[in-house]
């Protein structure tokens, strides 16, 4: 299924909810927050789906000391870019899994092993994937994480996978399903419906 | 963890250390005016009467000779190439541990290969070697690998790396850079029953710089935070009176002071001083291989300011290859306050750290397991695993 894609990167920690994964440099756009991605677990019998709500580059004092100098050469900078072991880490949220063809918007059975390749979500999987928006429940239940950012971001995605004229229903319907986990929240609700706007 | 220090005991020996340090500091400032004036002094007494006053001062006498530079002279910063390839090598090793499961050592150097100027990311590298032979591991006297040795041992592989990397930078301006000056102080301490392996060494350290030499780069080794007092050493007698040069013994009224001190007043940032060369008894062999030691001091604009930078003098004949090298160095200065970014990066890619030692270890006890044997820390070795390994209970 993935074997057309390169790899965004490897898992280096997980948990059922979620996992996190590193790479040594990021293509422009990937990865990216609030982009769909995948990672076996199982020995592939499994797919679990993750988005991506985080994105960060640990530093080092070397780092400190060299972001403070007023003459970075080009060098210097390209080598701290390219070489360094600094890797881009990125925190995904598991909201579903795929087994035997069918998408699951629960928690895995399994999380997937260290160092696993996670790759990215073609458009028809994240079509289909989305097509129900049983996704947003595992997104919902997320504690201490940017919910809101993230639904916008997932939701303008799935819609992207919709020919034009088909994209505003899509809004809308998925505008109606966020309504209801933030009914007790109006003013989360207005914010979250002026981001999907067109 | 329980810390094994009891600090109390310390307190009134730590206060004392802080007594002596500021007693030595305002000692040093007392002297440091008579020194400053005293290089004025050599340049009056012309190189001639330098030069004789240290032939009369004797094998005893500790100092720096003269070049052909005049010991006053300061020199600017000179425009950097518009294209540099500036390499850097460091070493890192573990010695060999009787109480480990196997007996060996290891050194693994670090490289890196910036071409300044083209904006390309630079060739980052680590090479590693495990030694576990009988004749590594004993050499000619039959006695375990000293640690002295197997650091030149490293030292010969930093060279050897600097030299073949200086080979692929064949006919463009190239500087390899050091983290420590240039002599193999190994060579120097040896005594007689090793002479034989340590001119191995010497030798085979000496060709790399032959390599280097031939491919048309520069060397230097850098020296943050030197302490040698070289040229005052040669100061000093430009206070003892003609006759009397011959008396010295060693000892100097600068004593406790330090060229760094010396030259922190005398040259702005990214000046050098001028070029001496090192009086010690192993220069005379790289002297006689074509690689005599000479040195100066550069402000490099960063904390420690005064640095002490060691030469071929094949390199400090060459004013081409001088500019190189002083130009060089304070580029590369410029982001890590005064130390190479070049040395930085390759201790950066040499340094063994605890956790790849023990997963090294592991991959020997895994190698020793499959040929039969019951790989067995010392009980001493296993004992410290127990005390040094406390974990915290957590409720």
């Amino acid at each position: 299924m993935n074997a057309s894609q390169e790899p965004i990167g490897r898992v280096t920690r997980c948990s059922t909810r979620g996992f996190v994964g590193a790479v040594r440099l990021p293509e422009p756009d990937l990865p990216a927050f609030g982009a769909f991605c995948s990672v076996e677990t199982q020995h592939g019998k499994t797919r679990v789906l993750g988005l991506i709500y985080d994105l960060s580059i640990e530093d080092d004092e070397l780092a400190r000391q060299m972001a403070t100098a007023d003459e970075l050469s080009r060098e210097q900078l390209a080598d701290a870019q390219t070489n360094r072991q600094v890797p881009l880490e990125f925190s995904a949220l598991t909201i579903g899994y795929a087994r035997g063809g069918t998408f699951h918007y629960t928690l895995p059975p399994q999380p997937p092993l260290t160092l696993a390749a996670i790759y990215p979500l073609s458009e028809s999987e994240i079509h289909n994937f989305t097509e129900r928006f049983d996704f947003l429940t595992l997104i919902f239940g997320a504690d201490r994480l940017p919910v809101d950012d993230l639904l916008g971001a997932a939701i303008r995605q799935a819609s992207l996978t919709y020919p034009e004229n088909q994209r505003q229903a899509y809004l809308i319907q998925a505008g109606r399903e966020c309504a209801r986990f933030m009914a007790a929240d109006l003013n989360r609700l207005e914010n979250l419906i002026r981001s999907l706007q067109i | 963890m329980a810390m094994s220090l009891r600090f109390p005991q310390l307190l009134s020996q730590v206060e004392s250390l802080g007594e002596i340090a500021a007693r030595r500091a305002a000692d040093a400032a007392r002297k440091l005016p008579f020194a400053m004036q005293a290089i004025d002094e050599a340049k009056q007494i012309g190189a001639a009467e330098l030069s004789d006053r240290i032939r009369r001062a004797g094998d005893r006498w500790r100092g720096a000779h003269l070049s052909e530079e005049a010991v006053d002279q300061v020199f600017d910063l000179p425009p950097h190439p518009a294209h540099l390839n500036v390499i850097g090598a460091d070493g890192s090793q573990i010695h060999p541990d009787r109480h480990a499961a196997a007996l060996y050592f290891l050194i693994n150097v670090g490289s890196i290969l910036i071409e300044q100027g083209t904006g390309k990311p630079p060739s980052p590298a680590s090479e590693a070697a495990v030694f576990y032979d009988d004749d590594d591991l004993y050499g000619d006297t039959g006695e375990l690998a000293s640690a002295a040795w197997i650091n030149a041992k490293r030292d010969v592989a930093e060279m050897e790396a600097l030299a073949r990397l200086a080979e692929d930078c064949l006919g463009q301006p190239t500087i390899c850079l050091l983290d420590n000056g240039l002599l193999l102080w190994l060579a120097l301490q040896a005594g007689d029953q090793h002479r034989k392996s340590v001119d191995r060494l010497l030798a085979e350290y000496l060709r790399q710089m032959s390599r280097i030499r031939t491919s048309g780069a520069a060397v230097a080794g850098f020296v943050d935070r030197p302490r040698s007092a070289d040229v005052l050493g040669l100061l000093a007698l430009v206070l003892t009176p003609r006759d009397e040069a011959a008396a010295t013994d060693g000892s100097h009224p600068y004593r406790g002071l330090t060229d760094r001190a010396l030259f922190a007043d005398r040259l702005e940032p990214g000046q050098r001083s001028a070029r001496f060369v090192d009086s010690s008894p192993v220069n005379r062999d790289f002297e006689t291989a074509g690689h005599q030691i000479q040195f100066f001091y550069l402000n490099t604009g960063g904390a420690e300011r005064i640095a002490r930078v060691e030469i071929p003098g094949w390199v400090a004949e060459d004013p081409m290859k001088m500019d190189w090298v002083h130009a060089g160095i304070i580029e590369q200065c410029k982001t890590t306050g005064g130390f190479p970014y070049p040395l930085v990066r390759a201790h950066e890619l040499a340094v063994v750290t605890g956790a790849d030692r023990r997963a090294f270890e592991t991959m020997i006890e895994g190698a020793l397991i499959r040929r039969g044997l019951r790989p067995r820390l010392s009980q001493k070795a296993q004992t410290k695993r127990w005390t040094g390994s406390r974990r915290r209970h957590r409720l």
